[in-house]
Parts: C-alpha cells; sequence; structure tokens
C-alpha cells in the first residue's frame, strides 16, 4: 500500500552562517491532513515552511509536491499557497484585486476571476466586502482576505505561518475553529507553523515538534502529549509536567531520588526519566490504592478555576499537582500542611533524556 | 513664561517676514506699470507681456523643461536601484557607499560644478545639453537615494514574497508590486529631482556651451547685463511659479507617502 503524501522532505539541512537552522529534517506530510510544526521560536519552523514554499533554497536535502522533486524549482511555479506572519496583502489593491491577483497570474478569463473571488469570499465570509481598501478592514477580516488570497488558486498546499499571532486572544479562539472548518472544506493540505501549543493542538490531525533544527517527534495531539518521545517534549506539550530523572532497576521500576517509582513501560535501559502528568496525581490526607505513594508538605495552592494547582515538596523535590472537580474546590490544603501524593503505575511513563 | 512665549511668536515671524518679503517685493513689483522699484503706481501686465514675446524665454524655458525631465527620469532609475542595493543588500564597502551617496548634498555647488567643468575640458567632452543634464544628475541621483531609501528601510518584502507564491516571477513581482508601492515616494523623489534641476543656476553656467541656455541662466544674464528691472521681476515671478507648483505637487506627494 504506498500512501498520497502532499509534501515530503529528505535530509533537509538551511544552514545561515555557523547556524544550522534545519537539521537533516525528514517529514511525510498526507494529503489534505492539517499538520502543524510546533517549538520555540528559533527552531527552524518557519525556515522549514519557507523551504517547502521555494522562498528559502536548502543547502542539502530534496522536498517533493506530491512525489514531484521541487527543490530546484522557483516557488511561482510550485502552486503552493502561503498565508503570512505578517499577513502581506498588496497596501496599493482593494479585497479583490488582492486575492484576483493569483488567478491574474494564471491568466484565468475575466469572467471566471470573478467566479472563483465570489466562491472564496463565501467560504472566509467576507461577502460584499470586494472594493474595500486593505487599511479599512479589521484585523480579523485582514486574516481572511490573506486567507482567501491564497487559497482561491487551489494551492496542492497551504502553508500558514504564525497567522493568528496578531490577533487577540477572542479573535484567535474564533479563527481557529474557523480554520479547521475551512480546511474541512477546502479540502487541501495545511502546514501551519506555529509557537503557540493551543493552536497546535486544536487545529491539528498531527504535529511535528521541532527544536534546534531537529524534529523531536511527530504525532496525533493526544500522543505527544501521552507518550512523548523524550523530556523536552514532555516539558513543551501541556501546562504542566513532573518530571523526576532516574535509572532502571528492572522492567517498569525506576531507581529515582524520591525512591522506587513503578511505571507502566519498560524496554529502555540505563538513565531515563519518569512522566506524570498533574492531572493524574491523586492528593488527600489518605489515598489507597495507588501504585506509587509518597508523603509531602503543600507549598502553595493556587486556586485556577476549574482546578486547583497543588505544588507539594517530596523530599526537596516540588511535584505539581491539579485537583479538579467540584467537590476538592471547597476543600484546599493550606501551605504547610502534610498531604500524600499518589498515583497508578500506568500515569507514569518511562521516556528517554533528552540530550 | 508668557513673555518668552510671546517673544519667540514675533522672532518666528520676524524670521519668515525677511525670509519671505524680497520675493513678496518682487512678484508684486512684477505687475506694477512704471519702471520704478520703489513706488507702485498702477495695476499692469505689460512686463508680462514683454517676458512672453520675447523668443528667448520661450527657447530658455523649453530647455529648462526637457532638461529638466530627462535629468528626472535617469536620476529616478539609477537613485531606486542605489536605494534598493543598500537597502536589501549587505556587500562589502556598503557603508563607504552610503556615506558617498551624501557627499554631492553636502559639498559646495561650486566646487562640484568647477571640478565638472575641468573635467569637461580635460576630457575634451564638447559643452552643451549633455554636460548640462550629466552635472544635473550627478547630484539629483544623491536627492533620489536619500528620499527612497528613507521609504524603502521600514519596506515589508513579504509582500514581494507573497507575489511569488501566487505565481509572480521576479519581473511581474517588480512591475505590479514593488513599483507600484513605492510609486508615492518615487512621485515624490521626481519632483524633487526635477525642480532642483529647473532651479539650478551654478551648475548650469559652468557646464553649458555656447547658445544653450534654461531659464535660470537668462534671467541671471538680464540681471548681469541691466541689474534689477521689473521687466526681470516677472520672469522671476514666472519662474517662481512653475516652482512652486512642482513643490506643492511633492507636498501632496510626500504626504500621501506618510500614509
Amino acid at each position: 500500500m504506498s500512501e498520497v503524501y502532499s509534501v515530503e522532505l529528505e535530509n533537509v539541512v538551511k544552514r545561515f552562517g555557523s547556524v544550522v537552522a534545519v537539521d537533516h529534517v525528514n517529514l511525510k506530510i498526507r494529503e489534505n491532513e492539517f499538520f502543524s510544526l510546533l517549538g520555540p521560536s528559533g527552531c527552524g519552523k518557519t525556515t522549514t515552511l519557507r523551504i517547502i514554499a521555494g522562498l528559502e533554497e536548502p543547502d542539502e536535502g530534496i522536498v517533493k509536491l506530491y512525489g514531484k522533486d521541487v527543490t530546484d524549482i522557483p516557488t511561482y511555479k510550485r502552486n503552493i499557497g502561503m498565508v503570512f506572519q505578517h499577513l502581506a496583502l498588496f497596501p496599493h489593491m482593494n479585497v479583490f484585486e488582492n486575492i484576483a491577483f493569483g488567478l491574474k497570474m494564471r491568466k484565468l478569463p475575466r469572467e471566471e476571476i470573478k467566479r472563483e473571488v465570489k466562491r472564496i469570499l463565501e467560504i472566509v465570509k467576507l461577502e460584499g466586502l470586494e472594493n474595500r481598501r486593505i487599511n479599512q478592514l479589521s484585523g480579523g477580516q485582514q486574516q481572511r482576505v490573506a486567507l482567501a488570497r491564497a487559497l482561491v488558486i487551489n494551492p496542492e498546499v497551504l502553508l500558514l505561518d504564525e497567522p493568528l499571532g496578531a490577533l487577540d486572544l477572542k479573535i484567535r479562539q474564533h479563527m481557529m475553529v474557523e480554520l479547521k472548518n475551512i480546511q474541512k472544506r477546502v479540502k487541501t493540505t495545511f502546514i501551519y507553523v506555529t509557537h503557540d501549543q493551543t493552536e497546535a493542538m486544536t487545529m491539528s490531525d498531527r504535529i511535528a515538534i521541532m527544536k534546534d533544527g531537529r524534529i523531536q517527534q511527530v504525532g496525533a495531539p493526544l500522543e505527544v502529549y501521552y507518550k512523548p518521545s523524550n523530556t523536552f517534549v514532555a516539558s513543551f506539550i501541556g501546562e504542566a509536567v513532573n518530571l523526576i530523572e532516574g535509572e532502571i532497576k528492572e522492567n517498569g521500576i525506576v531507581d529515582t531520588s524520591l525512591g522506587v517509582i513503578y511505571c507502566s513501560e519498560q524496554s529502555a535501559k540505563g538513565k531515563v526519566a519518569v512522566m506524570i502528568r498533574p492531572e493524574n496525581v491523586e492528593i488527600d490526607e489518605k489515598i489507597d490504592g495507588v501504585d506509587n505513594l509518597f508523603k509531602g508538605i503543600v507549598q502553595a495552592a493556587i486556586f485556577k478555576g476549574s482546578y486547583i494547582e497543588y505544588r507539594v515538596d517530596i523530599q526537596g523535590i516540588t511535584f505539581i499537582v491539579h485537583k479538579h472537580g467540584e467537590e476538592n474546590l471547597g476543600k484546599i490544603y493550606p501551605p504547610g500542611a502534610t498531604v500524600e501524593v499518589g498515583w497508578k503505575k500506568n500515569s507514569s511513563l518511562i521516556i528517554p533524556v533528552q540530550s | 513664561m508668557k513673555v518668552i512665549r510671546s517673544f519667540l511668536k514675533i522672532f518666528t515671524v520676524m524670521v519668515f517676514l525677511f525670509l519671505y518679503s524680497p520675493i513678496i517685493a518682487m512678484v508684486i513689483f512684477s505687475f506694477n506699470e512704471s519702471k520704478s522699484l520703489a513706488v507702485f503706481t498702477n495695476f499692469s501686465l505689460k512686463w508680462y507681456e514683454k517676458v512672453i514675446a520675447n523668443p528667448e524665454v520661450w527657447r530658455a524655458l523649453y530647455n529648462s523643461f526637457w532638461v529638466g525631465a530627462v535629468v528626472t527620469i535617469i536620476s529616478l532609475i539609477l537613485g531606486l536601484m542605489m536605494a534598493m542595493a543598500v537597502t536589501r543588500y549587505s556587500f562589502t564597502g556598503k557603508t563607504i557607499l552610503e556615506s558617498f551617496i551624501l557627499i554631492p548634498i553636502i559639498i559646495p555647488e561650486i566646487a562640484e560644478a568647477l571640478s565638472l567643468m575641468m573635467m569637461y575640458i580635460f576630457l575634451n567632452i564638447p559643452l552643451g545639453p549633455v554636460t548640462v543634464i550629466i552635472g544635473h544628475i550627478a547630484f539629483d541621483i544623491s536627492f533620489v537615494t536619500v528620499v527612497m531609501r528613507a521609504r524603502m528601510v521600514g519596506y515589508d518584502k513579504s509582500i514581494e514574497e507573497a507575489a511569488r507564491t501566487l505565481g509572480a516571477n521576479e519581473l511581474q513581482t517588480f512591475f505590479r508590486i514593488t513599483l507600484p508601492t513605492l510609486y508615492p515616494a518615487i512621485l515624490a523623489a521626481g519632483l524633487l529631482a526635477f525642480t532642483l534641476s529647473f532651479d539650478d543656476l551654478i551648475k548650469t553656467l559652468f557646464t553649458t556651451g555656447p547658445g544653450f541656455k534654461t531659464l535660470p541662466l537668462v534671467i541671471w544674464s538680464y540681471a548681469a547685463r541691466g541689474g534689477v528691472s521689473p521687466e526681470l521681476n516677472s520672469l522671476s515671478s514666472f519662474a517662481l511659479s512653475i516652482s512652486f507648483l512642482f513643490a506643492i505637487f511633492r507636498l501632496r506627494a510626500e504626504r500621501r507617502m506618510g500614509r
């Protein structure tokens, strides 16, 4: 069985002077997938996107679009769409002219251009604004024009470079849902670059997490959250995480500075880290039926709305616990209280320490 | 405080009076019927009629216009290229080049004019319209580059990249995106270049050949011949109004550029 990949990167390397921005990246992005490149700033995600667009030339490696090697093909012949970080709308053109630009370059007849622009304006919900100037639009509307301009040419792949960064929170949340809906409607591969894990988690089918020009992990949102491939991914994804370093003693048992921790998995050897998500940890005066149980002293209890975040000192290590549920919110352990902290063995995961 | 402020107000008004009253007087007396430069007798257009009837003025005006047009076009092309080079690329000698651009603005025009003339003579280049044009371009590119560079420093290159992702090649991108977005700056720089060329006396004087005169040269030769006269007043007012018109266009273009 051979799957169709819209974009393939094979051993792509890009250097800027002595800095390796993209370091032997391999990616296979499926057809019509919503794929995110996620990572802290300077991790090479935008450079990777620009290499796919042809705006940046890789020093090594191959770029393929639908199986075809496009490494040496200039941007304007690639049939990709791109939404830029600062939108890059043409200031001397109105909404219609902006959107029609790509179609004009493709020398489509006038009537067809009109029809296509109308069709796309409907999808991005901007009907009736054809004659507006760009500076007469709100941030959200400009966003939609940029999207429409890139989508109207029916690109094989749509590349988005942190397009929501400039919008305020409420519009951003709204646009996230909308983007996903538009993607389903137009049935195109979306490659989305962001440093915001909420955006990546909300919209993506799969996420690639990058650091220092290297791909750390590729997987579905659930996968990268619950089965991070290393400690970097574990701490980068999610609001908080407990990571305790130790050494494998025997199958599923790790010797740490806290003592022995029972874990679900094993296959690794030598130095490892144990990851425990804070929402999987119980906290109480007395806990029964857990595999790992520690005594600790509450350092801080922070009310966060739907849950309480506890910082518990266990033998000098700060442990984070998120306690959900209405019945618990009334009963907050004050700083200084002695509590028991515990979790089941399948809530602690052995992961390799990131070198 | 109040005293200082009213003093500053009066001072400002005085400065402007000092600067502009001679020009205003010149314009007013160009409409004087009598030959007197002291007493205004009656309103008359007769000096203007005299100017208009003078074929030498028309020839000079024509020369000024076409020289200005050629100078403007060539300076714009060269200045745009220079501004693009220094704002977009890094290369060895860039800082030196950037200060070289400013030199023609800083050094005295007379020194530039004299050295140009000496060069022409040394190289045996016959003096005439071509040498005048080269001389004008030599300092107009500096002004054009400075105006363009100011505009291009904040230029967002990603709109050109956006055009490329939409299927435009380099040439299409330049003519459909780069040039139109720089249009207000090009207009402002062009009008500045034209005005500078149109008003120039010193350089033209040193680099022109026999028989080739621009409007400032004609005015100057009248003044040199017979001192001030009402006819000269009207001729100068005429030249002034043309420059003024271009200055207004330029200010409007600059205001649009600021937006």
